[in-house]
């Protein structure tokens, strides 16, 4: 497989022709990215003798061994696939073989050899990292559109400011929308970088524990844990590309539209020839600016509406589509839906969350100066409803100065 | 014959599912975790969560707002466990001395039928 420099290697697996990355845990389906932003668990692989690592957060590396798991003989031809055909209605794992006690022991021992994900590693881990304290003024999490602004808004005022995000580069959103991209992202992550802040990227938020020290953020990058102590805290971690509610919607080929986009506005990658968008009503604007993009890259797209849309074709790889109105054939299914807000870490600090459908999913409930429920915490862009990258960028900019009022 | 409508990537749970275990009576969002396994994988719920309480709203005829999300627990994200292990609070127990005399006095597993 080749693949440039600090690409992430499932774009570089796309773009070389390789095609299904591992298979599913209960009915052994076939498995590639789907978020592209190492949220989903579509693209875990074995890496270098590592297993379940995302390949689309690891960058490509002279000499990294890809392999794919879960799986046998190959994710390609998996015998174990036959479990998706002989429970094609489904499994109840509660009721399976538990008629008799002889079957029941049985099929005990048979699921125990199939479950779990990935083998062992191949070698011990190499030595364990010292863990770095990081007390700061303000903590910003995610560092996408909203995240970048508000960050920057706050150190401006000289405050101590760091940044938490888990990409290989920041930018969020940005670089996946043809109306910001690589360039609108590069800048916005410059101009914290030139207020003061102090960026970790491919650092995940991983826990909020109220107990420890007045409160603590474990933070973890690939060779390091930090624990971050704040007086503020803004949540900015915008929304989780998700998938929508049709038949087979689970098949390689049907990707997150922000995928679809991210691969052609930051890696210069057309997804496929023949392009179909399944979406959610609303989020027509940003279907429309994806769709001329990448009819201008020289893709051929149809837009299909969630409601007429039936079911996904193809095995290993979608290759047509079924809608009420006929079959239309292409090569990936883009699916967009409403971002989901990625409010699990706000949660844990006690902020107020409220389901929503249209704003996406469970959104940070704030006030007008983007206050949290809970005291010290604030929250901007998408994880307090869908905005889209231009209206997050606005709303990170003056939630940032509000707290910079205040920090 | 239709193909699987799938909700949660990570452990392969369908729409049937979820509304197989509202039809046994688990229908509260952790109730319904725990009967199908949604949320559990690597995501954690970060693709599902907001897909199963939407669906489930529907299913349920409850408004969204009446449904919360299951609880947040850490860690959000899959962490190698080697990351933790120097960490200061992590020294709980006498765990400098691996052969040592902590081990001794632990109480011996039984394996019980």
């Amino acid at each position: 497989m080749r693949g440039y420099r600090d690409e992430s290697i499932a774009a570089a697996a796309l773009a070389s022709g390789a095609r299904v990355l591992s298979r599913s845990l209960k009915y052994h389906r076939p498995r590639t990215f789907f978020c592209l932003e190492g949220h989903c668990s579509g693209c875990l692989v074995r890496l270098s003798g590592v297993p379940n690592l995302r390949a689309c957060q690891a960058p490509c590396a002279p000499g990294a061994e890809v392999e794919g798991q879960n799986a046998f003989p190959s994710t390609e031809i998996d015998l174990l696939g036959a479990v998706d055909f002989l429970f094609a209605r489904g499994m109840d794992h509660h009721t399976l073989m538990t008629g008799s006690s002889v079957l029941n022991r049985l099929a005990n021992k048979v699921v125990r050899q199939l479950s779990g994900l990935g083998k062992l590693p191949s070698h011990a881990a190499p030595e364990l990292p010292e863990v770095q304290r990081y007390d700061v003024d303000v903590c910003v999490i995610g560092g996408g559109p909203a995240g970048l602004e508000a960050a920057a808004q706050v150190a401006r005022a000289g405050k101590h400011t760091v940044l938490v995000d888990d990409q290989l580069r920041p930018g969020g959103s940005l670089r996946a929308d043809p109306r910001t991209g690589r360039g609108a992202a590069e800048a916005s992550w410059r101009g914290a970088l030139a207020a003061g802040v102090a960026v970790l990227a491919r650092s995940t938020a991983i826990g909020y524990f109220p107990e420890d020290d007045g409160g603590v953020l474990a933070v973890s990058a690939p060779e390091r844990l930090y624990r971050v102590y704040a007086k503020q805290w803004i949540w900015a971690t915008g929304g989780y590309a998700v998938n929508l509610p049709f038949s087979d919607n689970d098949r390689p080929g049907v990707i997150a539209a922000r995928a679809v986009g991210r691969l052609l506005v930051d890696h210069g990658i057309l997804a496929g020839d023949k392009i179909a968008v399944v979406e959610a009503p609303s989020l027509g604007d940003d279907v429309a600016a994806l769709a001329r993009a990448l009819t201008a890259a020289g893709a051929e797209v149809t837009r299909v509406p969630l409601e007429r849309m039936t079911t996904v074709r193809g095995r290993a790889w979608a290759s047509s589509i079924d809608t009420v109105d006929g079959r239309v054939e292409c090569d990936v299914v883009a699916v967009a839906a409403i971002p989901a807000p990625a409010s699990e870490g706000a949660r844990q600090q006690g902020c107020r969350v409220v389901l929503d459908p249209p704003a996406g999913g469970f959104r940070i409930v704030v006030d007008a100066d983007g206050r949290t429920t809970a005291p010290g915490v604030w929250a901007c862009g998408d994880v307090t409803g869908y905005l889209g990258p231009a209206a997050a960028a606005a709303d990170g900019a003056r939630v940032g100065a509000n707290v910079a009022a205040v920090a | 014959m239709a193909g699987k409508i799938v909700l949660c990537r990570c452990e392969d749970v369908t729409l049937a599912d979820l509304a197989h275990s509202v039809s046994r009576g688990y229908r509260d969002i952790e109730e319904v975790k725990r009967y199908t396994g949604f949320g559990t994988g690597p995501c954690q719920g970060k693709e599902c969560l907001a897909v199963v309480a939407t669906e489930l709203a529907k299913l349920t005829g409850q408004p969204p707002a009446a449904i919360p999300p299951f609880t947040s627990r850490p860690p959000l994200a899959p962490t190698p466990l080697r990351l933790l292990a120097r960490d200061p609070g992590a020294h709980r127990f006498e765990d400098d001395q691996p052969s040592g005399a902590a081990w001794d006095d632990a109480p011996t597993i039984v394996e019980t039928k």
